[in-house]
């Protein structure tokens, strides 16, 4: 008996504990439950698929025949739940059912009340008793309701619990839509408070945190900590935690414990509040560190790997063995390329997706120039590739305004000369008129340019004959300077 | 004579024009339809100066090996598309600098058309971006690559040419001020031939330093006013670049005597060491270490604190400097520079610039121990008199520039010494104020080979003066007589002698009017470059004769000047080349003129200068066709 106490507290001891007893007894009643939700679903008796509870069955007959009870009453009436719709004479009969569950839970409690001094074993029994027996008391309180069965066949795993269940079901509905699962989606308490809701965040960060350090690496010698591996199935579960009373799931303890506060006043008192570990038994014996292993074979972070390297804790499991052996599930909404199957991973990559515009030729982009540069220097053949906005030349655009500026105000500038280089450009009186005639300041709309002289322009060549021979009687054509200067090599 | 000359054959021929000098080559060209075939084969260089005449020469000169259109306006990517297929084969060397409106289209084009391009010279292109880099690296036979000024070029862009053409040998950087670290890494890591680079004015720190040391052929490398890198990134390269020979840390703010320490440690063969201004003091551990550097050459230390000790155990050890800088250098004294002189006999370049306690006796000394000083650049020297001058006349032969700005001593008797130095090219003597006619008659008759002249307010400056410079310097380039304002009409027009003159600096001489202007621009036909701000005189009949005589005109200043709205039209539509314009305060001009002008001409305007609130009255559609074809306006 006590080698089994020892594996479950090392198992779930630092996940989560009771409140009213040790953190052992508390967390193997979750995994009970659990398995018996299991049990239920299919209809019939199974051995439960986890094999943590294996153990524990196989060796504590009491509580296995207790869990079998409990399992057997509750199926028979959910069968009978499910045959037939709703009438009154099942709700009498579901009546009857409570007012004797009640009366047993009454017994239970002043064996409790009068039992004075009792050994774990039995307080164990006691509570799980008392477990089931509410469990199935409000079960059956919930069926009264004529509007809750069509319920009962969907949500798998929870059947027993429509109320709780159909409002995650909504809650996490409504987030889907949003596209906005923030991780604290287990809020599923009818009236979340603020105070739940930061909470919750606080644990998050802290909890992400655990996870980047482990990615670190740590170097343990083998056999200085323990390693523990746990099942598919049970990383996979969407919820570790659940509500003894009500059985609802939660991803994290704190959640439970704010949702535990509306069960009973019991459960508000700071004891109950406070985080599991601090008061895990005082006195006891160091345990060894707990690493966790994963349990896909072959994996480096599988226990038998010759290089294994164990993962530090829970989260670190769940989310090495959904990132490495699932398959990737959440699609980038804004690239719809990228996947992951960690649906942080994907706000992260959703938070930057579309912002790398470092891009190489080979089509990789990257976040950051130095990546890129990191990346030519490492690859041969490989340029940066320039992005293609403002693709269009500037010039090209300029020059098209410009001949449609040209165009209308009428005057024609050089952009005409130098379609057809005339070879007497460079002649001083060609020159002159290319340059002077076609600026015809009548077509022109510049208000207030009259005030040039006009005749100037009309005869504008012999004006500036007489001029250049007055001045200094030089023939610009011999003197032009050529059109090339000589340099030498 | 023709006779005579066609019993030479063509290939006898080839190698005479090959002796020719260059200016006359014109006139072999008219000799005969022979000659002209001639030079048609064996021209392989050439500038042009109006892009309408570049296919026709492209066909003519078959064997180009050089184009030259860095000055050439209208240069587009329209020009460049309908260039034929096979004309410019041959191209080896493309230079393009200021080409603003040519764009990756053109680019590619013209990089696929000189199908053995080597060299290619994108310059001062404040268009070049990543696109144009794209396109430029389609040749990928490219060797030596100038990129100054693309400002809009990136990382993305020179990683285009550096993968595109990876046998670069010389690449110079400067001012691409959006090249960083990541583009200097790839380019040292890609390109392992690299002989030269020049990352000057870069935003690069240590980490570029660390990929150039890398570089194992680097024999180059300039990298002046870096303000991020400092000691560390300098000691990367005392155990890299075993080839290095020259360096330039010149205003490398953080560097400091360590690390230039550090490189002379690391090179014994440094031959170039140019550290002006970012080395505070040479100390005695710089001293022990450049001590090593036997084959210095080039020693800049400007804006160092230098002692008369320190120069002469400098000295001692690097007898073989030719160049030394230690202009604004404090404790530089006679002494020292005498030791200097004893010691570097073959010192052929000088830069005592605001060394105010150098006098005479060290000129001596210089002039006398150094026969082969070329270049003696004493600005703000103001020790310095007629004695000084004396010995540069009477020793040095062959020097070819001289500054002597803002120098008060010099005078007329000064000018005289320093006129038998017969082979001076550069003269500088703005702010000298004691010279006169009398001095520049010197000059004039004797330094017959003088290219460029700086008058600077030289307010003793008359016309007859201006007029013996023009009469016997024929071949001047440079002529700076900005505020000397004694000068008329009578002297300016003496300027038309100077037929090779490009460059002319006319501001504010108030008394010069339009027939002054009108005869200087009529014999300058070469002129490129005109400042007239300030000449407030000039009136309407000046710029007229500018308009069509000065057709080669590129860049003109017309600031201040009472230019009236038909003459700036006339102007700006006549001068087909120009392409740099400055029009502020022109009072006499309406907006509709500026409109007009500018339309004339915005098909070749590169730069412009305009009155500030013009911006909100010329028309949107000149501005945006402006900017279209690389324009950029400056607004004042």
């Amino acid at each position: 008996m006590e080698t089994e106490d020892d594996l479950c507290q090392n198992n779930w001891g630092n996940s989560s504990s009771s409140k009213l007893r040790e953190p052992v007894c508390f967390t193997s009643q979750h995994k009970w439950e659990d398995a018996s939700i299991l049990d239920y679903e299919m209809g019939m008796e199974e051995e439960p698929a986890l094999q943590v509870f294996d153990h524990m069955k196989a060796s504590s007959g009491q509580e296995h025949n207790n869990n079998n009870n409990g399992g057997q009453v509750n199926v028979d009436f959910l069968q009978g739940v499910r045959a037939q719709a709703w009438d009154p004479r099942t709700m009498l009969s579901n009546l009857s059912f409570m007012e004797e569950k009640i009366h047993e839970l009454q017994d239970l409690v002043h064996l409790i009340v009068g039992g004075g001094r009792q050994d774990q074993q039995q307080q164990q029994h006691i509570t799980t008793d008392l477990t089931s027996i509410i469990i199935q008391l409000i079960s059956t309180a919930g069926s009264l309701l004529p509007s809750v069965k069509h319920n009962m066949s969907t949500a798998p795993g929870s059947a027993l619990f429509p109320y709780p269940r159909e409002a995650n079901n909504l809650a996490s509905q409504t987030l889907n839509n949003n596209s906005n699962n923030n991780l604290a989606q287990d809020f599923d308490l009818p009236k979340p408070t603020i105070v739940q809701e930061r909470e919750s965040h606080v644990v998050e960060e802290h909890e992400m945190k655990d996870e980047d350090d482990v990615e670190e690496g740590e170097n343990l010698p083998p056999g200085s900590y323990e390693i523990l591996q746990l099942e598919k199935e049970e990383i996979l579960a969407p919820h570790t935690h659940f509500c003894t009373i009500c059985g609802k799931g939660f991803k994290r303890d704190a959640n439970l414990r704010m949702h535990m506060r509306g069960h009973g006043d019991e459960y508000k008192t700071p004891a109950a509040l406070a985080k599991p570990n601090k008061e895990a038994v005082p006195g006891s014996e160091p345990t060894l560190i707990k690493r966790y292993s994963c349990p896909f074979p072959g994996c480096k972070r599988n226990k038998d790997h010759k290089k294994f390297q164990p993962l530090k804790t829970i989260l670190c499991v769940k989310n090495h063995y959904k990132r490495t052996h699932c398959d990737k599930s959440f699609t980038c909404s804004r690239c719809h390329t990228k996947k992951f199957s960690v649906i942080a991973d994907l706000k992260t990559h959703e938070k930057h997706c579309g912002k790398n515009k470092w891009l190489c030729s080979c089509g990789t982009t990257f976040s950051r120039k130095d990546k890129l540069f990191g990346h030519i220097t490492l690859f041969q053949g490989h340029t940066p590739a320039i992005p293609l906005e403002e693709s269009k030349p500037s010039a090209q655009r300029g020059s098209s305004a410009c001949e449609n500026n040209t165009g209308m105000v009428g005057f024609n500038l050089g952009s005409a000369n130098q379609e057809s280089p005339q070879p007497g450009f460079m002649d001083g009186k060609m020159s002159f008129e290319e340059s002077f005639s076609p600026l015809c300041f009548d077509t022109c709309n510049f208000g207030g340019f009259h005030e040039f002289p006009r005749p100037m322009f009309d005869d504008s060549e012999s004006s500036f004959q007489m001029l250049i021979s007055s001045a200094c009687g030089f023939s610009p054509r011999n003197g032009g300077g050529g059109s090339v200067s000589n340099t030498s090599l | 004579m023709s006779l005579s000359l066609s019993v030479l054959s063509e290939d006898l021929l080839a190698r005479v024009y090959g002796f020719l000098h260059p200016p006359c080559r014109k006139t072999w060209r008219l000799v005969s339809r022979e000659f002209h075939r001639v030079d048609s084969l064996s021209r392989t260089s050439i500038k042009i100066l109006r892009v309408e005449f570049l296919p026709l020469l492209l066909l003519k000169y078959p064997n180009l090996s050089s184009l030259d259109l860095s000055v050439c306006p209208k240069l587009d990517d329209d020009v460049v598309l309908r260039l034929p297929s096979n004309g410019a084969v041959s191209i080896k060397s493309l230079n393009l600098s200021r080409a603003t409106s040519l764009r990756a289209r053109g680019l590619e084009t013209l990089a696929r058309l000189c199908r053995g391009l080597e060299r290619v010279d994108v310059s001062h292109c404040w268009g070049f971006g990543d696109r144009e880099a794209a396109a430029i690296s389609v040749a990928a036979g490219l060797r030596e690559v100038r990129l100054d000024k693309c400002l809009s070029l990136s990382d993305v862009g020179l990683a285009r040419i550096v993968l595109g053409c990876n046998n670069l040998k010389k690449i110079s950087l400067k001012w691409c001020m959006e090249i960083s670290d990541l583009g200097i890494d790839l380019l040292c890591k890609k390109c392992k031939n690299l002989r030269s680079l020049d990352v000057s004015y870069l935003k690069i720190t240590n980490d570029s330093m660390r990929s150039i040391a890398l570089l194992p052929r680097l024999e180059v490398l300039d990298m002046v006013n870096c303000p991020l890198v400092d000691d560390d990134g300098l000691e990367y390269l005392e155990n890299g670049c075993p080839l290095l020979q020259e360096i330039d840390v010149t205003r490398c703010e953080r560097v400091s005597l360590s690390g230039v320490v550090s490189i002379v440690r690391g090179h014994p063969d440094l031959q170039h060491l140019k550290a002006s201004h970012c080395v505070s003091e040479v100390s005695l551990s710089f001293l022990q270490n450049i001590k090593a550097l036997k084959h210095l050459k080039t020693l800049w230390i400007d804006g160092a604190r230098v002692s008369d000790s320190s120069l002469l155990t400098l000295s001692s050890s690097c007898r073989s400097l030719t160049d030394i800088g230690v202009s604004k250098c404090e404790g530089v004294t006679d002494i020292g520079m005498t030791g200097l002189a004893r010691n570097c006999l073959n010192l052929k370049t000088l830069n005592l610039a605001c060394c105010g306690f150098v006098t005479d006796a060290a000129i001596c000394a210089v002039t006398q121990s150094c026969r082969n000083l070329e270049t003696l650049k004493l600005e703000s020297c103001h020790m310095i008199t007629e004695k000084g001058l004396e010995s540069i006349g009477c020793y040095s032969k062959y020097l070819q520039e001289l500054d002597l700005t803002d120098c008060y001593g010099v005078n007329d008797r000064g000018l005289e010494y320093v006129s038998k130095c017969s082979n001076l090219l550069s003269l500088k003597l703005g702010l000298c104020t004691n010279i006169s006619d009398k001095g520049m008659f010197h000059i004039g008759s004797k330094c017959s080979k003088l290219l460029e002249l700086d008058l600077y307010r030289c307010s003793g400056l008359g016309d007859d003066g201006l007029a013996a410079i023009s009469r016997g310097c024929k071949s001047l380039n440079r002529l700076i007589i900005s505020y000397c304002g004694e000068l008329t009409d009578t002297g300016v027009e003496q300027i038309r002698q100077l037929e090779n003159l490009t460059h002319l600096e006319l501001r504010g001489l108030k008394n010069i009017t339009g027939a002054g202007l009108a005869a200087a621009a009529c014999g300058c036909k070469k002129l490129d470059y005109l400042d007239l701000k300030k000449c407030e005189n000039i009136d309407d009949s000046g710029f007229w004769a500018l308009a069509y005589f000065a057709r080669n005109l590129r860049q003109i200043n017309l600031c201040y000047c009472s230019v009236s709205d038909t003459a700036l039209c006339m102007l700006m539509s006549n001068l087909s080349r120009v392409q740099d314009v400055d029009l502020v305060q022109l009072n006499r001009l309406s907006v509709e003129g500026s409109e007009f002008a500018l339309r004339a001409c915005c098909n070749r305007l590169k730069k412009l200068k305009l009155f500030a609130p013009l911006r909100f009255l010329l028309s949107s559609e000149l501005l945006e066709m402006l900017h279209a074809r690389g324009c950029r306006i400056r607004w004042d």
